[in-house]
């Protein structure tokens, strides 16, 4: 096993480095140019000439190439363009509001989508299913920023203006303006009012898909012979569905999250742009509009790398919830 | 000089920014709060100091015994403030505007007819022959660490922006000053002077410009300057407003400066002001009708209603300084002949785009002079009219025929009329104007094919002196209230980036040199008007409109004044309705 894991990172580094060679040329390659961004008229030639030199850009590609894999070797990812900080401390800011968001969403989206599913399989083609094949399929065919957009007109705004709740929520930001002033209490409540609205916007969506999974697999397991065995044996229901049947469908579900851990990292660039969450996504767009070229790349190799690392995560989590499947 | 491209529009903003890692304890009020403080060396000296400053004035300049005191007001933007405080290396709009009214302070600015008044120079002599100009400068104005400020900070200002390693933004303000430190001359603590020859309008830079401060930023290296913390993470200024703190692509928070001179209007009656990035516009919307944030700078025309509509919410609006049109590749066959472009003005109905694109919140435009400016004057412009038939006509007297009747024209050998116009993604306006141009212009037998490419790639299509890969494309310009179209349409700069039409015109050469040079104002209407009619005549761009700023307000946000200087005008004014508080 451990030998495995060896084998897998060896093997991850020519690959990770293939990744930054191909981002380095692509991202470098493409037309326009960050002082163009800048020019405008009164700009002479000198001042774009400076600019260039001061953004390290006056060298050919193949140069610019040896140094930025060399530097980030050293895990020195450069300067940004934009921000005029340090690549690694811009990117240091945004991550922790991307992991919230996103860790929300998973929470949400997997708890509820592990138990609507098993409801759903459980009461097979019961009034109960079909309602909730129908909810959940509503949702799962809806672009998430529509949502997004649907959440903010009836939470925020009509739920205050035009139906006069005492409960509604913050269309934007991830706190209040005067969130320092607030108590402990009174801080915990802000963020997470903040929180509801884009977590359902991403959550809704994602359960949906998960709940339909978690039906199948369930439906699945309840026909084995070992569910069967547990009937038979006079087990009641509750214990047959939770500790012997749920157990067991829930294996593919967890190779799920190993596919989703990446999602937790990149953010999604409609729902913060939405809802005006400074994350992830939101940066390396912008940054991508603005050629702010050593984010792109820092973030781009940031994300290859988290997919390359989900990948051997969720190969190895197989052989931790399935003793049959060994890797040598 | 005086430009620079319109990029409000677009959906995403300019820049992005950021702020901090540590944070440590201060007070403010009684409560203690947190405030972030930078992880850098700079910030962590820096921003002590202001705390210190700020605390220390607040004892000496308790705040007034009058309800209008207090509160925060909560501004919504879709960008954010590229570059900051940075004056040396700035040039968003708002990031200006910030410089100019927030947080620090120009020497001069302008009233409400746009004629140059005292700011942070109290006194400003010109010398009789137009050599030079002496600012006095207010001996009560201090930096927000407690420095006060001086002449050396004016002369080190000066000396960043004029020099090339800098890379100031609009480096043409300086062309006809005497650059560098032989341009400046520290006559005594308070009082410099500028050399320069005499040109036209040539006070107006120093309204724009904020002062730095010497004492912090004086020993960094000019090509160092855009990369410094001073700009986004921590600034110092002396302005009305102190700078708390930014978190990029959030929020930039500042806090009433307490020693604000009284005689400019003393301290500001917001507790806070608070600056919000929010990218989208129906969030901005919702955000300004639920009362999360007081003013909506940036509104869409098809919000505008809305806002009207609710009971407390108001709708400012007054004209920009930005003007859309279409600039013309006139090295391109098609548009070779200023009659085909004549007859493409004469076949768009401007007023009807106007109607439909603004919904009526905007002018036509005929030239690059804004109807608010001095030197417009409608009656003495001749200006091109809707007249498909006269646009028919035209064409047919420049040889354009539809010869094989496909219902496109073409000449004698056969080229026929087909334009493409570029525009630039997510942008809905100028996506509009390329489309109504296409069904109208189809009318007179001129096929437009809009095309929509990425901003930057966009950039490089057009300011490529070697590429120009367009025949025509949607745009805008942001004009300072110093009119310059040097580089626009003079002949001399054909080959650099910003001659789009490439069209040479001996009348427009001569009356751009001669307006550069006219400091008489009564001289220069004159000739003014003569260049915008020889504008016309030329058609290098097909202007389309100036648009209006559209800014939603909360009815709670009282004595907010806002016109073509600026929506942060008078921001050290405004102040929360104490009954809604």
């Amino acid at each position: 096993m451990t030998q495995y894991v060896l084998r897998r990172l060896l093997g991850a580094i020519p690959l990770v480095l293939g990744i930054a060679t191909i981002i380095f040329f692509l991202v470098n390659l493409a037309p326009g140019d960050p002082t163009l961004l800048l020019l405008s008229p009164g700009v002479t030639d000198e001042v774009i000439q400076q600019m260039r030199e001061n953004f390290g850009l006056d060298q050919p590609v193949h140069i610019r190439y040896v140094k930025w894999i060399g530097a980030m070797l050293t895990g020195d990812f450069g300067y940004s363009f934009t921000h005029s900080r340090p690549v690694a401390d811009v990117l240091m800011d945004f991550l922790p509001n991307t992991l919230i968001l996103s860790a929300s969403a998973l929470l949400v989206a997997f708890l509820f989508g592990i138990v609507l599913g098993t409801i759903q399989a459980v009461r097979q083609y019961s009034a109960m299913d079909s309602s909730l094949s129908v909810v959940l399929l509503f949702f799962y065919s809806m672009p998430s920023f529509w949502l997004a957009l649907m959440l903010i007109l009836t939470m925020s705004l009509y739920a205050r203006n035009v139906w006069g709740l005492p409960i509604y929520f913050p269309a934007s930001g991830m706190m209040s303006t005067d969130y320092e002033f607030l108590s402990a209490g009174g801080k915990l409540v802000d963020r997470v009012k903040h929180l509801v609205l884009p977590t359902l916007s991403l959550a809704l969506v994602l359960m949906a898909g998960i709940a339909r999974y978690m039906r199948g697999s369930m439906l699945e397991v309840v026909r084995q012979d070992f569910v069967r065995t547990a009937h038979a044996k006079g087990l009641p229901e509750r214990t047959v569905v939770f500790k012997h049947a749920l157990r067991n469908a829930l294996l593919p579900i967890i190779t799920l999250v190993g596919l989703y851990i990446p999602f937790l990292f990149s953010g999604t660039v409609f729902i913060e742009t939405i809802f005006a969450w400074p994350g992830m996504g939101r940066l390396i767009v912008e940054a991508i509009f603005q050629r702010d070229y050593p984010v792109v790349m820092a973030g781009a190799f940031f994300f290859a790398t988290m997919v390359v690392v989900a990948n051997l995560v969720a190969d190895l989590l197989y052989a931790v919830v399935d003793p049959r499947i060994r890797y040598e | 000089m005086d430009m620079k491209t319109l990029t409000e529009g677009r959906r995403m903003g300019r820049q992005l920014l950021f702020v901090g890692a540590l944070t440590a304890m201060a007070a403010c009020g009684s409560e203690p709060v947190q405030r972030p403080i930078p992880g850098v060396a700079f910030c962590q000296e820096v921003l002590p100091a202001v705390e210190a400053y700020v605390a220390q004035a607040r004892q000496a300049n308790p705040v007034p015994d009058d309800p209008r005191y207090g509160g925060t007001a909560v501004l919504g933007s879709i960008g954010e403030l590229a570059d900051g405080m940075n004056a040396a290396v700035s040039s968003d709009y708002s990031a200006t505007q910030h410089q100019q009214f927030v947080n620090l302070m120009t020497l001069i600015d302008y009233d409400e007819n746009l004629e140059p008044r005292p700011y942070l120079a109290e006194r400003v002599e010109i010398a009789e022959d137009n050599t030079s100009v002496t600012f006095h400068l207010r001996q009560d104005v201090f930096w927000h660490d407690g420095e006060q400020t001086t002449a050396d900070d004016v002369a080190f200002t000066y000396e960043v922006v004029t020099n090339p390693l800098t890379a100031f933004p609009n480096a043409a303000y300086w062309d006809r000053y005497v650059q560098g430190s032989e341009g400046v001359e520290i006559i005594d603590d308070f009082t410099v002077r500028i050399h320069m020859e005499p040109h036209a309008e040539f006070l107006d830079p120093f309204r724009s410009l904020g002062i730095l401060p010497e004492h912090l930023l004086g020993d960094v290296p000019p090509q160092e300057l855009k990369q410094h913390p001073f700009g986004t993470q921590c600034p110092v200024g002396n302005g009305p407003f102190v700078f708390y703190s930014h978190s990029a692509q959030d929020r930039w928070v500042f806090e009433a400066n307490p020693a604000f001179p009284e005689a400019l209007g003393g301290r500001p009656f917001l507790d806070r002001y608070i600056y919000r990035v929010i990218p989208e516009q129906t969030t901005l919307l919702t955000e300004l009708l639920t009362q999360n944030i007081d003013v909506y700078s940036g509104v869409a025309p098809d919000q505008a209603q809305r806002i009207l509509d609710d009971a407390n919410t108001e709708l400012v609006d007054f004209p920009s300084r930005q003007y859309v049109f279409v600039g013309w590749n006139a090295r391109r066959l098609q548009l070779a002949d200023p009659r085909v472009r004549r007859a493409i003005a004469m076949g768009t109905d401007r007023e009807r785009i106007v109607e439909a694109i603004l919904q009526g919140y905007g002018t036509v435009a005929h030239s690059s002079v804004p109807p608010f400016h001095w030197a417009f004057d409608e009656g003495r412009i001749e200006t091109i009219e809707y007249d498909p038939e006269e646009a028919a006509a035209l064409l047919e007297e420049a040889g354009w025929t539809d010869r094989d009747g496909d219902g496109v024209r073409e000449n004698a050998e056969g080229v026929s009329l087909s334009i493409s116009v570029k525009y630039n993604q997510g942008n809905q306006q100028r996506q509009d104007v390329a489309e109504i141009m296409q069904s109208q212009l189809a009318d007179i037998g001129v096929e437009v094919q809009p095309q929509v490419v990425e901003w930057a790639t966009l950039l490089q299509d057009i300011n490529t002196p070697e590429l120009r890969n367009f025949d025509g494309v949607v745009m805008g310009w942001v004009v300072e209230f110093k009119l310059d179209d040097m580089d626009l349409f003079h002949s001399d700069r054909i080959d650099q980036p910003f001659a789009w039409s490439g069209t040479e015109n001996p009348a427009i050469d001569r009356l751009l040199v001669e307006l550069g040079t006219a400091v008489d104002r009564n001289m220069a209407r004159e000739l003014w008007a003569e260049y915008q009619n020889v504008l016309i005549e030329e058609q290098p761009y097909l202007f389309f409109y100036f648009p209006s700023r559209l800014i939603g307000v909360s009815s709670r946000l009282e004595n907010v004044t806002m016109d073509q200087r600026g929506v942060w005008l008078s921001a050290r004014d405004w102040y929360i309705d104490p009954a809604s508080r």
